[in-house]
């Protein structure tokens, strides 16, 4: 058998395009392999630097982060009382928590509504019983 | 005695030869004035001119002198051939002497080189339209890829009736790259093409050199098991060379054994050119097609580095399409040199360098997949 028909026989067709693509896929890949190559062993080698510029990105988050989770401590609370009795005295007693929260944030207090769920923890703060809060003379700051 | 005289006279080289042997020993002779006079391949044609020679010789039957008889010494030498054992360890010189530097500052240029293997695989339709059978289509295609131990690897594994033939051929072609490639490169490219100027290639560091054969092999060969005995060599042969700490190992691979299996592959494959088997249509055949898929070979890659340049900022010299055929370094220098003509101060050897090593790893990967497919 000979020309077309002996192609079409043997699958030449089917071979010689699967062969193909694949002579191609292989030196592609290995070009882009090797095209990334030396990008790679750059970024090994300056490794330190990355992890610093990387450590150094996440630090003054992770110091955010600290302070939310962490409550004021004993010092912090009282000097906390201190600027939030100011904002009270702004308000007038009794007030909405809403209110004081509203106003912190706007005072640049830091992060209000954990600062404030300290003082009413500490009985700064205290519920008047109808749905408002006082001040609570007896804490002395 | 004169029975005696009689029976020697008649044993004799000179009564026992035919035309057929005469037309042999003058090939073998053209090899050896080719590579002697005309410098193409010396390496190579010099052992296959002489091996032609070796082969041609009509010598009494049963003696056990032919390289087809059973325990001859050259049958021996020619296993070397027949079981694929020398084409691995020429790939391992050849990975011992090779520089990728140019193909790793430049990699886009590996698609040259993967462009060119079309020539395998148009030849190898052509085989098959022409009524060989689909494995000897398959060894008579790879000649496109331009790489003689990739041919005889091949051969040796598909149709070993053919081990003479295709490799002669793939032998004689890849010395004649300097004549058949300049004028189709000059037919498929413009002037203004032909001068080009490729920018200077950035400095590839030792690492990467060291950590590219680990990662071609493992890639590649991942991808056509069936390439392994050759490309292992070719990328073991390179890191050697490369790692710096085996420089013994990697100058005996690129010197003593590339040399002494060189010296037994082209003198065996050149002895099993015997005329009775060599001198037939089938011969021919696969001379006309081997010299097409040279020509087909050198076009798809000009003509993929031309389909590249419509898609790219910085345009790439065409001719560098020429260089993805395997024909190491050979295809890069007749780069170099039809370039030159057009302007003497392009250089263009280093970047052809890129495309023909990577057609080496091409041709290879060609000739896992033709396997592949025909021992399914």
């Amino acid at each position: 058998m000979t020309g077309l028909d002996a192609i079409s026989a043997a699958n030449g067709w089917a071979i010689a395009v699967v062969g193909v693509t694949i002579v191609f896929t292989g030196l592609v890949l290995l070009s882009l392999a090797i095209s990334q190559l030396h990008k790679i062993l750059q970024m090994w080698e300056d490794r330190r630097r990355l992890m610093e510029q990387v450590s150094n990105k996440w630090k003054p988050r992770l110091q955010t982060e600290q302070k939310i989770e962490s409550a004021p401590n004993a010092h912090d609370i009282k000097e906390t009382a201190k600027q939030a009795k100011i904002l009270v005295q702004f308000i007038g007693e009794p007030f909405p928590l809403p209110k004081l929260l509203e106003l912190s944030g706007s005072c640049g207090i830091f992060k209000p509504y954990s600062t404030i769920n300290a003082l009413v923890l500490n009985k700064y703060l205290i519920p008047d019983g109808r749905g408002y809060y006082r001040w609570n003379s007896d804490k002395k700051i | 005695m004169i029975n005696l005289i009689m029976d020697f006279i008649n044993n004799t080289g000179f009564a026992l030869m035919d035309y057929r042997n005469l037309v042999m020993m003058v090939i073998g002779l053209v090899f050896i004035y080719l590579g002697i006079v005309k410098h193409y391949e010396p390496l190579l044609l010099v052992p296959i001119g002489f091996g032609i020679l070796v082969g041609n010789i009509p010598v009494f039957q049963g003696l056990g002198l032919g390289i087809y008889e059973d325990n001859s010494v050259l049958h021996y030498l020619y296993f070397g051939v027949t079981q694929g054992v020398y084409p691995p360890l020429i790939f391992l010189g050849i990975g011992a002497m090779t520089d990728f530097s140019t193909m790793l500052a430049r990699p886009l240029l590996m698609w040259l080189g993967a462009a060119a293997q079309m020539g395998i695989f148009i030849t190898f339709l052509g085989a098959l339209a022409l009524g060989f059978a689909p494995n000897e289509a398959a060894s008579i295609g790879i000649i496109g890829g331009a790489d003689g131990p990739t041919a005889i690897f091949l051969t040796a594994q598909l149709a070993k009736d053919l081990i003479g033939p295709i490799a002669v051929a793939a032998y004689s072609y890849m010395a004649l790259v300097p004549v058949i490639q300049p004028p189709i490169m000059k037919l498929l490219t413009t002037r203004e093409e032909r001068l080009i100027k490729m920018e200077e290639p950035r400095v590839v560091s030792k690492r990467e050199k060291i950590i590219f054969p680990i990662i071609g092999f493992l890639l590649c060969c991942l991808l056509a098991p069936a390439a392994l005995p050759l490309l292992g060599m070719l990328f073991f042969g390179n890191l050697l060379k490369e790692c710096t700490v085996t420089d013994r190992l990697a100058l005996a691979a690129r010197t003593s054994i590339i040399d002494t299996v060189t010296i037994l592959l082209g003198l065996t494959v050149g002895a099993s050119t015997q005329a009775n088997r060599f001198l037939t249509w089938e011969s021919i055949k696969i001379f006309i097609l081997g010299a097409l898929s040279f020509a087909i070979a050198t076009a798809s890659g000009l003509i993929f580095a031309k389909i590249m340049n419509l898609f790219l900022k910085q345009k790439i010299n065409p001719l560098l399409g020429a260089a993805g055929v395997s024909a190491v370094p050979d295809s890069a220098r007749v780069v170099q040199m039809v370039g030159q003509k057009e302007d003497p101060t392009n250089f263009l050897l280093m970047h052809a360098m890129a495309p023909n090593v990577s057609g080496v790893i091409g041709s290879a990967i060609g000739a896992g997949i033709l396997w592949t497919f025909m021992t399914r």
